[in-house]
């Protein structure tokens, strides 16, 4: 399975950081969306088994990406399942671990790749994959 | 769309998950080798090591040549640039929505002041 793993810290508190996902309100000002989006929805229903859509026009274009919430712990721990159709099939999982930082907080998403019709035995593939790509480039 | 590829991945992970294929790779990342070559360090038959062989040409990692009586096998990197792909356009996208969240929470005090 894969790991793409990405660590970014912000000047405000983790509660404000994990809200921004939550928070329908806020997320829909950053998440899946850019200020030239014709339209855009965003839709979180932040609880377990809840879903979640946001779609985003672009060029005349409904983008979607939509998921699930597998475990909501404000304000340490947000993991979803997110796919988006348009690009490729099947879900990834997403953890989103939020940390106080001094006076900000340093959030680290793991995107963890689970391929179309993959069982559990398949999960060392992605891993393996870029150990070999690594020794290959 | 370049990662619309599911079912070419999934005979890449399952190329991938086994270790003595691993090993192959490796092996092959060398340079061309034959089949019983492929099969020596494991203490396999040529026929086991052939097996394994052909999973990797399912996957598209490996080509094999036949030169008089021997395979020759030799590694094709394609596939695995494919899913260097995957973890570039995610690397991508991630990185844009961090940026926004940045300008988001920079912004908010102003638009949200205490009350």
């Amino acid at each position: 399975m894969t790991t793409l793993r990405m660590s970014r810290r912000f000047d405000a508190s983790p509660e404000r950081v994990f809200d921004a996902w939550a928070d329908p309100r806020v997320a829909a000002k950053w998440l899946f969306t850019s200020p030239t989006s014709e339209s855009h929805s965003t839709e979180l229903d932040v609880r377990v088994g809840g879903g979640w859509a946001i779609i985003d026009r672009r060029d005349g274009v409904d983008y979607r990406a939509i998921g699930e919430y597998l475990q909501v712990d404000r304000p340490r721990r947000l993991v979803f399942s997110f796919g988006m159709p348009q690009f490729a099939e099947g879900f990834a999982r997403v953890i989103v671990e939020i940390a106080a930082d001094g006076t900000g907080a340093l959030m680290t998403l793991t995107q963890e790749d689970v391929p179309a019709g993959a069982e559990a035995g398949l999960e060392e593939g992605w891993s393996a994959m870029f150990e070999t790509l690594a020794v290959l480039l | 769309m370049v990662l619309d590829q599911a079912p070419q991945l999934d005979h890449l992970f399952h190329a991938l998950a086994d270790p003595t294929r691993r090993a192959m790779l490796r092996s092959l990342a060398g340079g061309r080798r034959k089949i019983g070559e492929l099969a020596a360090p494991h203490r396999m038959s040529f026929a086991a090591a052939s097996k394994h062989v052909r999973v990797l040409e399912r996957a598209g990692l490996v080509r094999r040549e036949v030169v008089g009586r021997s395979h020759l096998c030799r590694i094709e990197p394609a596939p695995l640039a494919q899913a260097d792909d995957w973890l570039k356009f995610y690397t991508r996208l991630w990185t844009e929505q961090f940026d926004a969240l940045d300008a988001v929470l920079k912004a908010q005090p102003l638009e949200d002041p205490a009350p």
